[in-house]
């Protein structure tokens, strides 16, 4: 193992000593300067990963820092950072103490960057089981709230399931094909195995992603999780469940026996997600059902099998995390010593709180996919695959349903501006909540006008 | 440098507008001054296009346009940021220009509260509005006729009167809903170029020049004609309207009824007719259906209106099938019509909803029933009340008169059924406008009303309003000549 190897899984080691020195220096500093630690080594990992050139020569075995890893490395760690700037302030309030809170964060932000640089079937495995095992913790820490624990238990029960599944799946993948590498998926010599190992594999990430009919469980962990650790499950998760499908399969189109069940997860996802938002009148019930419709538009995307779809999965989980970041975060900044669970209790905050009301509805109208945000660009690059694919029908489904979507976005910032007030203002926020809303919504708007760069580099992620 | 990018600052200076307002909102009196500074600074930016009528332009224009702007913007789809200006942009961009004067000016004082945000959303809708009037590259269209529809959800909503939440998302999931559709199409029908010829581009240029299959073609040009009959708005898919206008704020009316409409008659005029000219042919027969019918049923349901706001809505509908009338003939003579009747429109039925908003100030109600007898008691309000009323129903003289007899003229040559029944439409809108005139100004005081005549800003935005309607009225040749060229071109394509 050669210095440049080293220096190539920076982000890795950089995130994986972070948590573990966090953990052990916590007890003896203070608490504000222990979420620095975290955030200085969320941000080291985010801003190496986004500068280290890519290769594809493994830096350790199963290891190799992609350019899907220079891609998505940064954006978990920009999801880890913003958790943690969220998440002082919010646990400050909510008395969730102790270092292991930002340890944990980190431990999953170190799964993440993990997976994006498997090369081999195993190390996804464990990465996105880590990543996982990480959530586990983080959705059951609020001890104050019942329902934080009866989530965390919920979230445990439905992942245990759906990890033995994945990983039935790919042993009956390494079965068929005799091999662990990540090509090996695609090999359907073995039909029958193959087939069966791939069945195994989306129920398992049917649950991950929340595609219906495995969404059971998230509206119920999104509602008892805190706000933003329900942020960060909503889009680092998400997106490292969505890589996993990428890197299974390559950018080769998936074999037709695939299409099928992808089409059906898709059309179920995207017309019952958004039909169950509608009469949701918890907001994060609602941005449950409005994430499992957003995995199916993910899906609608994924299953034309072009390099313009799996280049919409790519920019659309960028986008995608910039807006539940947004949402979730002016959520978590607005919550008192309880959280805002109503739609009513946000009634005239956008007069009492204008910043962070206004990054609500940003990314409320981000995420019903209205120019000029990128939830816009986002949704038009989808649909833009889709129809290029040749899935028009779907795509047609899909822009109908999203528009539905509007409505209970709308709601939310109705509710902001248009109704009177019901509770007492909230409390000022402060500047780490503030400097990580401003970011969230300056990735939304920027994202949505000048999507160029992004869009350039993922030409290069995409052999 | 700066000469070059000409509409660039004709389209994004009200929103530097807008964020300095947003910037000085502990001040309400500033953040007037600031929004009629800015909105005045616009006409005359647009007052100053009217000059330059040689083709001035960095960039190779297609023939009509004299300004022109095409930078490249997102390569990866070929999208690029291009503005151009023609006759016809430049009468509505003049249009809204000078309705957003006057919507700074009604809401002058009606609004009393979060001023500064409601002169925000006045400058940022006019920014929308303009693009939507000056892009020529489809994505960049579809971006501005979407953001347009965000501050006027919010100036209805929050400043709105009766069931405004209720009107606010009606009038935004049915525009949002009616438009998406026409991004499939306008997807579709961008790929389709593309696998013709080679390059990827949304620019209408390019675009104009694709062969699409008869069939296809039909279900693309329906999506565009959804997304544009609902602004329009084309009987039946107007019921979003009444509400809309009833409910919004009066600056709010004025902008939807003289601007909002007329960008979906501006789209199926730029877009939809030269996308798709086969099949806009096949839907003629459609188009004229729905004007007609849309000319007389406005006017029968505006006849049984008890709220004048709600009359004056129900006209829009009448008044639009003109435009659409003018529009499904498609000769030079009905097409010029149908954009002049679009201008006005714009001022007469802005200086109705003025007129209202300035009746309702005074009394609280906009009940037909409350009034009477009004004549009598402020004169000079009565006498524009007349005016516009006159010019409304289409008095020879006043402005309407104008666009919608060439309306007529151009469609009776091509098809003579239609305009014959649209003719009848116009006895109609008679009937309705004697009554709202005969009850409100000349009937017997139903009850006792105490009004003072108007302020020296009221009468000034009704007389600019008046001259404006006299002047389309008496010399509307300079506008016709300025359209002629581009009519020609249009209509040369079909």
């Amino acid at each position: 193992m050669s210095v440049a190897d080293v220096l190539s899984v920076m982000p890795l080691i950089l995130t994986g000593v972070g948590a573990l020195l966090v953990l052990l220096l916590g007890p003896f500093l203070q608490r504000g300067l222990v979420y620095c630690l975290a955030v200085a080594a969320g941000t080291a990992a985010g801003v190496w990963g986004a500068l280290y050139p890519a290769s594809y020569t493994p830096a350790i075995p199963g290891i190799s820092f992609s350019p899907l890893a220079r891609y998505l490395v940064p954006i978990f760690c920009i999801a880890g950072v913003l958790t943690l700037l969220y998440s002082h302030g919010y646990n400050d309030r909510h008395r969730i103490e102790g270092e292991e809170y930002p340890a944990t964060v980190l431990f999953g932000l170190f799964a993440m960057c993990v997976l994006p640089c498997a090369t081999n079937l195993l190390t996804l495995f464990l990465a996105l089981e880590s990543i996982a095992f990480a959530f586990y913790i983080l959705v059951a820490i609020d001890l104050n709230r019942a329902e934080s624990g009866e989530a965390g238990l919920k979230y445990l029960l439905f992942g245990a399931v759906a990890a033995a599944f994945t990983a039935f799946g790919i042993s009956l993948i390494f079965a068929g094909s005799g091999s662990l590498e990540l090509s090996a998926a695609l090999d359907f010599r073995n039909r029958a195995i193959m087939s069966a190992g791939w069945g195994m594999i989306l129920i398992g990430i049917a649950f991950k992603l929340s595609l219906v009919p495995g969404h059971l469980w998230t509206p119920d962990v999104y509602q008892g999780a805190p706000a933003p650790v329900a942020g960060f499950l909503s889009t680092g998760s998400k997106v490292a469940a969505a890589a996993f499908l990428l890197l299974l399969l390559g950018v080769a189109a998936p074999a037709r026996e695939l299409h099928v069940p992808l089409f059906a997860l898709s059309l179920l996802s995207m017309v019952l997600g958004n039909l169950a938002a509608l009469r949701q009148n918890n907001i994060k019930r609602m941005l449950a059902y409005s994430s499992i419709a957003h995995m199916g538009y993910l899906t609608l995307a994924l299953l034309t099998g072009t390099r313009d779809g799996y280049a919409a999965v790519l920019l659309y989980g960028a986008i995608y995390t910039a807006m539940n970041l947004a949402a979730f975060g002016a959520i978590a900044a607005l919550s008192g010593d309880e959280e805002r669970a109503r739609m009513e209790e946000y009634s005239g905050v956008g007069y009492s709180a204008p910043f962070r009301a206004g990054v609500l509805a940003l990314a409320m109208i981000a995420l019903a996919g209205i120019p000029p945000t990128a939830g816009f660009m986002g949704k038009f690059f989808i649909f833009y695959s889709a129809v290029k694919g040749g899935e028009i029908a779907l795509a047609i489904i899909g822009i109908i349903s999203a528009a539905i979507s509007a409505y209970f976005y709308l709601r939310v910032v109705v509710h902001l501006y248009m109704r009177p007030a019901e509770t007492t203002p909230p409390q000022p926020a402060s500047p780490a909540e503030s400097a990580a809303l401003f970011l969230s919504a300056a990735a939304i708007v920027v994202i949505g006008v000048f999507p160029n760069a992004l869009l350039h580099y993922l030409g290069t992620v995409l052999r | 440098m700066i000469s070059h990018h000409l509409l660039t600052l004709l389209v994004f200076l009200p929103s530097l507008g807008a964020l300095l307002i947003l910037a000085v909102r502990k001040s309400d009196a500033l953040a007037r001054l600031v929004a009629l500074g800015f909105a005045v600074a616009e006409l005359v930016l647009s007052g100053y296009f009217f000059t330059l009528d040689t083709v001035h332009t960095l960039y190779p224009a297609p023939a009509g346009f004299f300004q022109y702007e095409n930078v490249h913007w997102i390569d990866f789809f070929g999208i690029r940021y291009t503005l151009g200006m023609d006759g016809i942009s430049l009468l509505m961009v003049a249009l809204t220009a000078f309705i957003t004067v006057i919507g700074v000016g009604v809401s002058w004082q009606g609004i009393k509260e979060r001023v500064p945000l409601h002169f925000a959303l006045l400058l940022l809708m006019e920014s929308g509005i303009l693009g939507v009037f000056l892009a020529l590259d489809l994505f960049l269209f579809y971006l501005f006729w979407e953001v347009m529809l965000i501050p006027m959800f919010f100036l209805i909503g929050i400043w709105g009167h009766g069931r405004r939440i209720y009107s606010a998302v009606k009038f935004f999931l049915y525009t949002f809903l009616g438009s998406l559709l026409m991004l499939v199409a306008i997807i579709t029908i961008f790929l389709m170029h593309g696998a013709q010829s080679g390059t990827y581009s949304f620019a209408l240029v390019d675009l104009i020049g694709t062969k699409v299959p008869y069939d296809v073609g039909l279900w693309l040009f329906a999506a565009f004609l959804l997304a544009f009959a609902i602004k329009f708005p084309l009987f039946p898919l107007h019921t979003w309207l009444p509400d809309a206008h009833t409910d919004a704020p009066t600056a709010g009316s004025v902008i939807l009824a003289s601007l909002l409409l007329k960008t979906g008659a501006y789209g199926l005029v730029r877009f939809g007719y030269p996308l798709f000219p086969d099949a806009a042919r096949a839907f003629t027969p459609l188009i004229y259906a729905a004007a007609v019918f849309g000319i007389s049923y406005g006017a029968w349901i505006a006849f049984a209106q008890k709220d004048m706001k709600r009359l004056v809505a129900y006209s829009s509908v009448s008044h639009m099938g003109f435009v659409a009338l003018g529009i499904a003939a498609w000769s030079p003579i009905a097409l010029s019509g149908a954009i002049l009747q679009m201008v006005n429109h714009g001022v007469t039925t802005g200086a109705l909803f003025a007129l209202v908003g300035m009746l309702d100030e005074r009394t609280h109600s906009r009940e037909i029933d409350t009034y009477g007898g009004v004549w009598g008691k402020v004169p000079a309000l009565s006498f524009f009340f007349l005016l516009f009323c006159m010019a409304s129903a289409g008095l020879p003289g006043l402005n309407n008169f104008v666009g919608e007899f060439l309306v007529l003229i151009g469609t009776f040559k091509v098809a003579p059924l239609p305009a014959g029944f649209a003719f009848l439409g116009m006895v109609l809108t008679l009937v309705y406008t004697v009554r709202l005139v005969q009850e409100i100004l000349f009937g017997k005081e139903r009850k006792p009303l105490v009004m003072h005549d108007l302020s020296l800003r009221e009468g000034g935005i009704l007389a600019v309003l008046a001259v404006g309607a006299v002047y389309l009225g008496v010399s509307p040749s300079p506008l016709l000549e300025l359209v002629k060229g581009p009519v020609a071109l249009l209509v040369g394509v079909k």
